[in-house]
């Protein structure tokens, strides 16, 4: 996709920014050129965000200089950003739930008209519909209610209406694209297409920055990348010539041995959980054994029932028939109170709509499954046990805070996530439900994890990891179940398994 | 990333202090007012224990009030409920039954009352504002239905039991009066504390409060959503029974309407009080601070001789200052 026209089309140049003491930007510089797919990558904290946010003329800059096709061009507010045909999307979408997939892509705009008054439907839904088909996603309906599309079609629709042809205006195309983690919410199959939809954009001549954690998607859509670190830029390369522990000796300014931490410790042969044609109404007829010590990947499309899986073992869906033996003893009655009870321990989906309360504090939230363990006679809180617990959690998972009250909605996603997972380890779980643990968070904060994962799995927990990230799936597992439509489609071994093979069982197909 | 532009630490600071301690500042301000426009009959122990007594009925609404409100949810039943658990124990006080027969029957009808809206939001399903409301309708129909509409009052309500609200407990003598700590103030004080111990020492209370933060994130963190929230609409369905019996031993007299009034006091209480939490979180003793602007807002604008519906509209206007003053200084800081 090295397009011919690889000359600079946005520049921004000596981006600097002081908030109070620290130095958000020093200097920073970025060169986005036509028909390029741009990475832009950094741990939490690097500065990707308030470059960004400069860009978009949202944020103002202490001192910076911005040049488009080579000529000098100033961004005062968000308007002009506009203007000059810079589109940004977050990772937390502005759509209004409610409304349809047209009229969100028409937010912001006028609608077509009729007598100057009444909002011509036809013509909206036909414009949407063309611009929709345009970038291949047809199949999205513009009169679809857009709360009932899927994440990743939610996020297609929201960038489709970036390329709305202003009202009447055609004066300014969309040129450059920002995408801060598009992907951090899709699924595999939803994040093809988002690619897909990148690649016309450059096609077309467009830039593209591409923020993300993700080094696969960034080995496989981008020509170019830029590492920040402390608001500074540490590297620009092309892609060919770098390669992933480069990048993260960049981000983090130390080399990791390895992402995935060996396994240390054998497998004991003793069954931990064995489940037996478990039904929900979201997953028909698992069954799979979990030994001691083992980590069981759980891989598969979206709506594969991988998510479900987990939430009919805690005991959040309901289970409709089958059978689950813990320890050998048969488990009737799940129930997410039971589940923590006996020991099974859930990180889930969505850290801040199912795992936390963001308003209490992080020992509110990290004792809360185990508050009876915790209390004098399962009726006082005892605060002191609480705090010592926290802070031996907080320690042992390497959070960052200021101290354990401290309410949750202030800490970083990274080490929300960090809370999530102290909250698993604080009862000695024997089993952990981990679904996406990793999503969204940096290098580092993904290498603790990954540690903690083993260090359980030593300690002689069984631990069934869901995850998108297929390098991390192989990278873990010992073992890989591969869900899809509903049901446990194989299960493999994870020693000598490619990427290319995982996605291929994810899609349906056998390997010898 | 999050980079927030970091404020000079004192402006931080005072930000801080306005934001937790806003309301109760205003509070003090309330009471320098009205203590310099009436220096001698305001700021006494007299006038300040009659406050107390006062503001018990309401507060031991408020503090029960509280235990719902902490889960995000509402009780507009405790004003109906109030009337109707203070009417039943009259009318077996009429019958000539024992005052701990008359007691122990408003108290169930308290219990039973608050299940049966805990019935409807946590196992039927309906939002809390509609099941009591439509409780609320039921529970005031009840208490006209078995009086008939009659106020009971003089020689029907025993002496023992409406002596009770006369009474307290002496504290020493001014002048030739002796001073009383009054019996509804330390009513009004214990339910203040158990509330208080429940809410903020109990993993039950800590269970509610990861309720009203995020309902799916408690129940998948082990909470037993429906059964918590079912006893916590049966507390606040007792503390609107109490309420209601001090009110008859207070009145010395019950009617099918007396403690109507409650619930909107209560509740503008609560709000009051969640201005002073950081998270906007309901707490007891936040409560205790509305209960108290609103008792003394009462006394003092009567010590004024201010028309009792003037009354009203200062109040209510007061109230939606101090929201929004608590929303203006959060927004600026």
């Amino acid at each position: 996709m090295m397009s011919s026209t690889n000359t600079p089309l946005f520049e921004v140049l000596g981006a600097t920014k002081e908030f109070g003491a620290t130095l958000a930007l020093e200097d920073a510089s970025l060169t986005l050129r036509a028909g390029e797919v741009h990475a832009l990558m950094g741990e939490n904290g690097a500065g990707k965000s308030t470059l960004i946010k400069v860009m978009a003329g949202v944020t103002h800059a202490d001192a910076v200089a911005y040049r488009m096709d080579g000529r000098p061009v100033h961004i005062g507010g968000a308007a002009d950003a506009f203007r000059l045909g810079l589109r940004f999307i977050h990772q937390e979408l502005n759509i209004v739930p409610q409304l349809s997939v047209a009229e969100n892509m028409h937010m912001g705009q006028r609608y077509p008209r009729r007598l100057g008054m009444f909002v011509h439907w036809g013509e909206l839904y036909r414009r949407s519909q063309q611009v929709l088909d345009t970038l291949g996603v047809g199949y999205i309906s513009p009169r679809a209610i857009i709360a009932r599309l899927s994440a990743g079609d939610q996020m297609l629709a929201k960038i489709a209406s970036a390329f709305m042809p202003d009202a009447g205006d055609a004066s300014r195309p969309a040129r450059v694209y920002v995408l801060d983690e598009p992907t951090a919410a899709l699924t595999g199959e939803e994040a093809e297409r988002l690619f897909g939809v990148i690649q016309a954009l450059t096609a077309q001549g467009c830039a593209v920055l591409y923020v993300s954690h993700r080094m696969d998607e960034i080995f496989r859509i981008a020509q170019r990348v830029t590492v920040m670190r402390d608001g500074r830029v540490v590297s620009e390369s092309l892609i060919a010539d770098t390669t992933p522990d480069v990048l993260i000796h960049d981000m983090t300014g130390r080399t990791l041995e390895t992402l995935y931490p060996p396994r240390q410790s054998a497998i004991s042969p003793e069954p931990l959980l064995s489940v037996e044609g478990l039904v929900t109404t979201k997953i028909r007829a698992v069954s799979f054994t979990l030994a001691r010590g083992e980590i069981m990947g759980v891989a598969g499309l979206s709506a594969s029932g991988r998510t479900e899986l987990l939430r009919a073992l805690m005991g959040a869906d309901r289970k409709l028939s089958g059978r689950v033996a813990l320890r050998g003893k048969v488990v009737n009655w799940i129930s997410p109170r039971r589940s923590w009870d006996r020991g099974l321990a859930y990180v889930p989906e969505e850290r801040r709509s199912q795992g936390l309360v963001l308003s209490r504090s992080i020992e509110d939230n990290a004792v809360l499954p185990h508050l009876d363990a915790f209390s004098r006679g399962r009726v006082f809180v005892n605060r002191r046990r609480e705090r010592r617990e926290t802070e031996s959690l907080a320690l042992a998972t390497r959070l960052k805070a200021r101290h354990p009250s401290q309410v949750v909605r202030e800490l970083s996603g990274g080490n929300q996530q960090k809370v999530v997972f102290a909250r698993a380890l604080a009862g000695r779980p024997d089993v952990l439900l981990l679904d996406e643990p990793t999503r969204g968070i940096d290098v580092s904060a993904k290498h603790d994890i990954y540690q903690l994962i083993r260090q359980k799995s030593a300690d002689g927990c069984g631990v069934l990891l869901v995850s998108s990230d297929l390098p991390e799936l192989i990278g873990l597992c010992d073992r890989i179940l591969v869900m899809r439509a509903g049901r446990a489609h194989a299960v493999v071994s994870a020693a000598n398994l490619t990427q290319a093979d995982l996605l291929r069982l994810c899609y349906g197909e056998k390997i010898s | 990333m999050n980079t927030t532009p970091s404020i000079p630490h004192p402006a931080r600071q005072i930000g801080r202090i306005l934001r937790r301690f806003g309301t109760l500042i205003g509070f003090f301000a309330i009471v320098l007012f009205f203590w310099s426009q009436r220096p001698d009959t305001f700021m006494t122990v007299r006038n300040w224990l009659n406050i107390t007594q006062q503001i018990s009925i309401l507060g031991v609404v408020a503090f029960t009030m509280t235990v719902v409100m902490v889960m995000g949810d509402y009780d507009l039943s405790v004003g109906a409920m109030a009337s109707l658990g203070g009417i039943a124990a009259a009318l077996l006080f009429q019958q000539e039954m024992p005052v701990l027969t008359g007691i122990a029957v408003a108290l169930l009808i308290g219990v039973a009352g608050g299940l049966l809206n805990g019935v409807l939001v946590s196992l039927v399903g309906i939002t809390p504002f509609v099941a009591t409301l439509g409780m609320l309708t039921v529970f005031s129909g009840v208490a006209f239905f078995i009086s008939e509409g009659e106020t009971i009052f003089g020689r029907a309500i025993p002496e023992q039991f409406s002596d009770f609200a006369r009474g307290g407990i002496p504290l020493g003598t001014i002048g030739e009066q002796a001073v009383l700590l009054p019996n509804l103030t330390i009513v009004a004080l214990l339910v203040l504390l158990a509330v208080w111990v429940l809410l903020e020492q109990t993993t039950f209370g800590r269970r509610l409060y990861a309720i009203g933060g995020n309902k799916e994130a408690a129940r998948l963190g082990g909470v037993r959503l429906r059964l918590l929230r079912l006893i916590a609409f049966a507390v606040t369905g007792v503390g609107a029974a109490v309420a209601g019996l001090m009110l008859v031993s207070r009145l010395a007299s019950a009617n099918p309407t007396q403690g109507d009034g409650l619930m909107l006091d209560a509740i503008a209480a609560v709000f009051l009080g969640m201005t002073m939490s950081e998270e906007g979180e309901p707490h007891v003793l936040g409560t205790l601070v509305g209960v108290l602007i609103l008792g003394v807002l009462r006394n003092g604008l009567t010590q004024l001789a201010i028309d009792s519906y003037v009354q009203q509209i200062l109040t209510g206007a007061i109230i939606i200052l101090a929201v929004t003053l608590s929303r203006l200084i959060r927004r600026a800081s």
